[in-house]
């Protein structure tokens, strides 16, 4: 795994200079520091006659470049909450704001522009394409945002040599280990280079040698480099890897006692 | 049995009903078009059956002569002299009642009492004359009086005594209503006038002749039998009467048969569709038989649970099919009853007869084609390991490994349908089977040629339209376990399409050339069903500008095997060029044809009978049978198959029958054709109403028919095309179903509904352009063995195969557009479904 670091230490500094070029220039620094902010988020689901309150007024906010992970048992809402930052769910109540963005009143295709460009997804069953191969799987994601053919290429080499995958980018995900592929994952995520990047158990279906690889990757790749990030969690020793934890309970938001 | 296990599978069908009535249709049509050729072909038939036995009657013999029927002294000699009783005379023709063709029946009302039932008797209340005797008197002493069917009388708003006026051989005949017939026999006699028989002969032109006599035997009098032939002159026979109706229905066989192989293609497409359904839902449930498996569920256990899931789909989609075959009968019987008058013989026919037997046809080609189906993925079923799911990779990677074998199966069945082409002779069942081997052979090809031409045009499709382009062509590859079914489905109907299409299109040029080539004269005049006015062809003849005349008499001759069709002719020489002699010289055929006992043969005619120049024909004459020598065989694309063509001068030797139906005019002057029809149609208004028409119409009209004959074939190939539009709607359908967490992460990575719907139509559009380009090998090789194998076996015809290009472009691009058409709602699907859908744990 100390081969995969090494390479993604190289492009530490040019993810670095790229996210400062791509900050919102404003005169109101204090509000642009924070990547994600939500004020009384509500979401609620109906099952038949009964309603079930998954998250019920969260107040959250993560400052760039922050890594948060969000804890909670199953079913508490970690991936809902995900979901609604990341404009893939509309909340019944309340407000997100990615950064700078509020995404209430974003039409269903603008919502799809702001996943497209600002935010970055890595899955717990690692979702790559079975039909592309590694490479055009990250591929996809820059030829989405536009971004030139050669100047993706460059990238896209940048990235599996970060993640250790140089040699595997004409492979198809189902030869991969689930390691590899959940690194594959985390390139995509990255590609683009998101204003936030939301993981959602991005080691669940790991065993702990890949487990650990991954970690190590999202502090290099991600933490080192100033990205913000948040992982939904069971794992103890995931939320270790972040600069805070958050329990979700009950629909709210508390600090880890854990932490 | 196992009912928990039955009811996880049962509620997964419950849970995806799309997919279910997807199935259900697609099966259901295939059987509703069998259904529905089998009862409009059964109707038709039974009809005309039904018509021929009441007409026929008792009778058990018919006594038949020449061209001209049988003479009525030698019905006055067997009942006088020889003292026979059971026999009746009958005179047999076609009028026209207000444009509407009728069978007319001349009778002797002293003799029919022991023939028919229907003719004798009225209904009481149909007349003021209370007495039926009076009726009867009427009905012999009144001049033009006709009875007919009550529903007959009501169609045409015929009161009892009320006249009206006939058309009978092109001469305006009045008539007067008597009654209805006491027994309408379930509607066999309808548009049947029945009249005494001096009226019929006198209105058909039929004096002192009998179409012929109706003789009734006892079973197994072969005494009464030999005595009646010994007692006939040589220019009669006695044959059986049963016997001729078979000959006579017989005609239209090979047309029938053509249809019910059309049929059987929508079911072989609906076959693929049901395969494509079943194996779809297996692989969908991958993970809960797994997991049942892991539960203890044995392989026979499960086998039988996937069998018994389809053979309920298969029967209650028969069911179905059942029903609307029935509906859709009654359509297609209008086209086959059409195409049968236009072609073979008068039937009159106007409900689906609805057959048990039809039904059962139905059902069990419903239920069986399921079963069929659902074989193949049930074994593939129980071969899955008892674990809780199985990869998809997996199963995709076992369907990419069984390629070859399914191409080298296709490659051996397409070879054994060219080694049963050349081993069945003339055998049409033979030739049907090889091109069914021919298309299951092709189908089971198409599946690798798909992977290879998805494989290498994805690198291209990337290059043109980016990533998701590459995907939405390398998915075809990828999921063919998903879409290889419906791929061929689409394939075979397309292909089907194109085979028809060429073959009509080669069949229409050939006509076409041969109707040019025949055709010579330049204006026609023909009797309208009959024979023509001697007086008025003179008058014809004297016309301006008339260079020459050709005459016709298409007399038919009738022995055991059936009827014979002579076409009488005598014509200028400078006409002969118009027949295509096929292989002799003509320098020697044509004076031989006009001064020796000699005969041309049609081609069909030599094909069946397998004669050949030089060979001799016998036939029945005046003097008894006679040996005719073949100089020739022509081309001909006449439907009988039984075309002779004889000089009239030596017909006139061997026939007492100076019969003229039609005549050929060759004006000094091409221009003043409409000129002379005009004068032509002016001269016959009084005398006898004829058929005039130019060389030009008459081409035009020929081939208006024979474009009206194949518009059955083409609502059969548009309901196999109907079936591979729900085949690959359904396989969308199940695509999107198997894909929509992929989809989702697509839209969660940031493709719009627009670019991932696009992505999908475009992924339906290649599935089409494959399907279509897979589709015009097939179609090349099935319209070549439509037109050497099937046509030359069903009808003897010989068609010069030409390939149009726009008929191969029309199919792609058609196959295109039906994909295309069924992913727009799988598209629009897939752009609705939440990307929230990839975030959901499996």
């Amino acid at each position: 795994m100390r081969g995969v670091i090494i390479p993604a230490c190289f492009i530490l500094l040019r993810i670095t200079i790229a996210r400062a070029a791509r900050m919102p220039h404003s005169s109101d620094m204090s509000s642009e520091s924070v990547a994600i902010q939500t004020r009384g988020l509500c979401r609620r689901f109906r099952e038949g006659e009964r309603e079930h309150v998954v998250l019920n007024g969260v107040d959250l906010d993560i400052r760039e470049g922050e890594t948060v992970a969000l804890r909670g048992r199953s079913g508490s809402g970690k991936s809902t909450l995900l979901n609604l930052i990341g404009g893939i769910d509309t909340p019944d109540a309340g407000s997100v704001s990615v950064a700078g963005i509020e995404l209430a009143g974003l039409s269903e295709r603008d919502l799809t522009l702001f996943r497209r460009e600002h935010v970055g997804i890595v899955y717990q069953s690692f979702n790559l394409v079975p039909t592309l191969n590694v490479a055009d799987n990250v591929r996809l994601v820059l030829e989405l945002n536009n971004v030139p053919s050669t100047q993706a290429s460059t990238r896209i080499d940048e990235l599996l040599n970060a993640v250790g995958l140089a040699d595997r980018a004409d492979s198809f995900p189902d030869v991969l280990s689930g390691g590899e592929q959940q690194r594959v994952a985390i390139a995509r995520a990255l590609c683009h280079e998101p204003a936030v990047l939301l993981a959602d158990e991005p080691t669940g279906n790991l065993d702990d040698n890949n487990a650990d690889g991954v970690l190590e990757l999202l502090d290099t790749l991600v933490r080192a480099s100033g990205h913000t990030m948040l992982i939904a969690t069971h794992s103890i020793r995931v939320a270790s890897h972040c600069d805070r934890v958050l329990e979700l309970h009950n629909g709210q938001l508390e600090p880890s006692a854990s932490q | 049995m196992i009912p928990v296990a039955y009811s996880a599978n049962f509620r997964y069908l419950l849970r995806h009903p799309w997919q279910l009535a997807l199935a259900l249709l697609g099966i259901g049509v295939g059987v509703a078009v069998i259904v529905a050729v089998d009862l409009a072909n059964a109707s038709a038939r039974k009809a005309f059956l039904l018509s021929m036995d009441t007409v026929t009657g008792a009778a058990t013999h018919q006594i038949v002569g020449g061209p001209r029927g049988v003479s009525e002294d030698i019905y006055a000699t067997l009942r006088v002299e020889h003292g026979m009783l059971d026999i009746a005379p009958v005179v047999e023709g076609t009028v026209l009642v207000d444009n509407a063709r009728f069978s007319l029946l001349g009778i002797d009302l002293f003799a029919e009492q022991s023939m028919r039932s229907f003719t004798g008797e009225t209904r009481s209340n149909d007349s003021n004359a209370s007495n039926p005797e009076s009726l009867f008197v009427e009905f012999l002493v009144t001049p033009g009086v006709v009875t007919t069917s009550q529903q007959t009388a009501a169609d045409f708003a015929l009161e009892p005594g009320s006249a009206f006026e006939l058309l009978a051989n092109g001469k305006p005949q009045q008539a007067t209503f008597l009654a209805t017939f006491a027994d309408d026999a379930n509607g066999s006699v309808d548009r049947l006038l029945v009249t005494d028989i001096a009226t019929a002969q006198e209105w058909l032109g039929q004096t002192s002749w009998l179409t012929r006599i109706d003789v009734r035997i006892a079973d197994g009098d072969d005494n009464a039998l030999r005595a009646l032939e010994a007692a006939l002159p040589s220019d009669t026979r006695v044959l059986s009467a049963a016997g001729r109706t078979r000959a006579t229905s017989e005609m239209s066989r090979a047309f029938m048969t053509n249809l019910t192989a059309m049929s059987l293609l929508a079911l072989l497409v609906g076959l693929f569709l049901i395969f494509n359904s079943v194996a779809f839902s297996v692989l969908q449930r991958r993970a809960l038989i797994g997991t049942l498996r892991a539960l203890g569920l044995t392989r026979r256990q499960l086998l039988a649970i996937i069998l018994i899931e389809a053979a309920m789909i298969g029967l209650v989609a028969a069911v179905l099919g059942v029903v609307l075959g029935v509906v859709l009968g009654e359509h297609l019987l209008d086209l086959v009853s059409r195409t049968i008058n236009d072609l073979y013989y008068r039937v009159n026919v106007t409900d689906v007869s609805v057959e048990p037997f039809s039904i059962v046809k139905g059902l069990v080609a419903g239920v069986g084609a399921a079963l069929l189906a659902a074989a193949v993925p049930a074994i593939e079923a129980t071969s899955y390991q008892p674990r809780l799911a199985m990869a998809r990779s997996i199963l995709e990677r076992r369907t990419q490994r069984t390629l070859p074998v399914l191409t080298l199966t296709g490659v051996a069945l397409t070879l054994a349908s060219a080694v049963l082409i050349i081993a069945s002779g003339t055998n049409l069942v033979a030739g049907l089977t090889a091109v069914f081997l021919m298309i299951l052979g092709f189908a089971l090809c198409v599946p690798l040629v798909v992977r290879v031409a998805s494989s290498l045009g994805a690198p291209a499709a990337k290059s043109l339209g980016g990533t998701s382009a590459r995907m939405a062509v390398a998915d075809v590859a990828s999921g063919l376990s998903r879409t290889g079914i419906a791929i061929v489905a689409l394939a075979v109907a397309v292909s089907a399409t194109i085979g028809v299409s060429i073959m009509v299109d080669s069949f229409r040029g050939s006509v076409s050339d041969w109707l040019e080539r025949a055709l010579q004269a330049d204006v026609y005049a023909s009797a309208q069903r009959g024979a023509m006015d001697p007086e008025l062809i003179d008058a014809i003849r004297d016309l301006d500008g008339i260079e020459s005349v050709s005459t016709l008499n298409r007399a038919w001759i009738e022995n055991a095997d059936g009827r014979i069709q002579v076409q009488v002719l005598q014509m200028p020489r400078d006409a002969y060029a118009g027949t295509d002699i096929l292989d002799a010289d003509p320098a020697t055929v044509w004076p031989a044809w006009e001064n020796t006992d000699t005969v041309l043969v049609s081609e069909p005619f030599a094909y069946r009978t397998g004669v050949t120049a030089g060979d001799t024909v016998t036939l029945p004459t005046d003097n008894g049978l006679f040996e005719f020598s073949i100089a020739a065989t022509y081309q001909s694309y006449d439907t009988t198959t039984s075309g002779i063509m004889m000089n009239r001068a030596i017909y006139a030797r061997h026939y007492d029958d100076e019969t003229i139906e039609s005549v050929g005019l060759y004006l000094s002057n091409d221009d003043r054709a409409d000129t002379v029809v005009e004068q032509i149609e002016n001269l016959s208004e009084a005398t006898q109403q004829l058929y005039v028409t130019s060389n030009a119409n008459a081409r035009r009209e020929s081939l208006r028919i024979f474009d009206r004959t194949f518009v059955i074939t083409d609502v059969l190939y548009w309901l196999a095309l109907g079936v591979a539009f729900i085949g690959i709607l359904s396989a969308m359908l199940a695509l999107l179903l198997e894909r929509a967490r992929e989809f989702a992460t697509l839209r969660a990575l940031g493709m719009t509904p627009m670019q991932l719907g696009g992505m999908i139509l475009s992924q339906s559009g290649v599935i089409g352009l494959l399907s279509g380009l897979a589709a015009v090998p097939l179609g090349i090789a099935m319209a070549w063995v439509l037109i050497n194998v099937i046509n030359r076996r069903a009808f003897g015809w010989q068609i010069d195969m030409t390939i149009t290009p726009s008929i191969l472009v029309v199919a792609v691009v058609f196959a295109m557009g039906v994909a295309v058409l069924a992913g727009l709602y799988p598209a629009y699907r897939a752009g609705q479904n939440s990307p929230a859908l990839a975030m959901r744990e499996e």
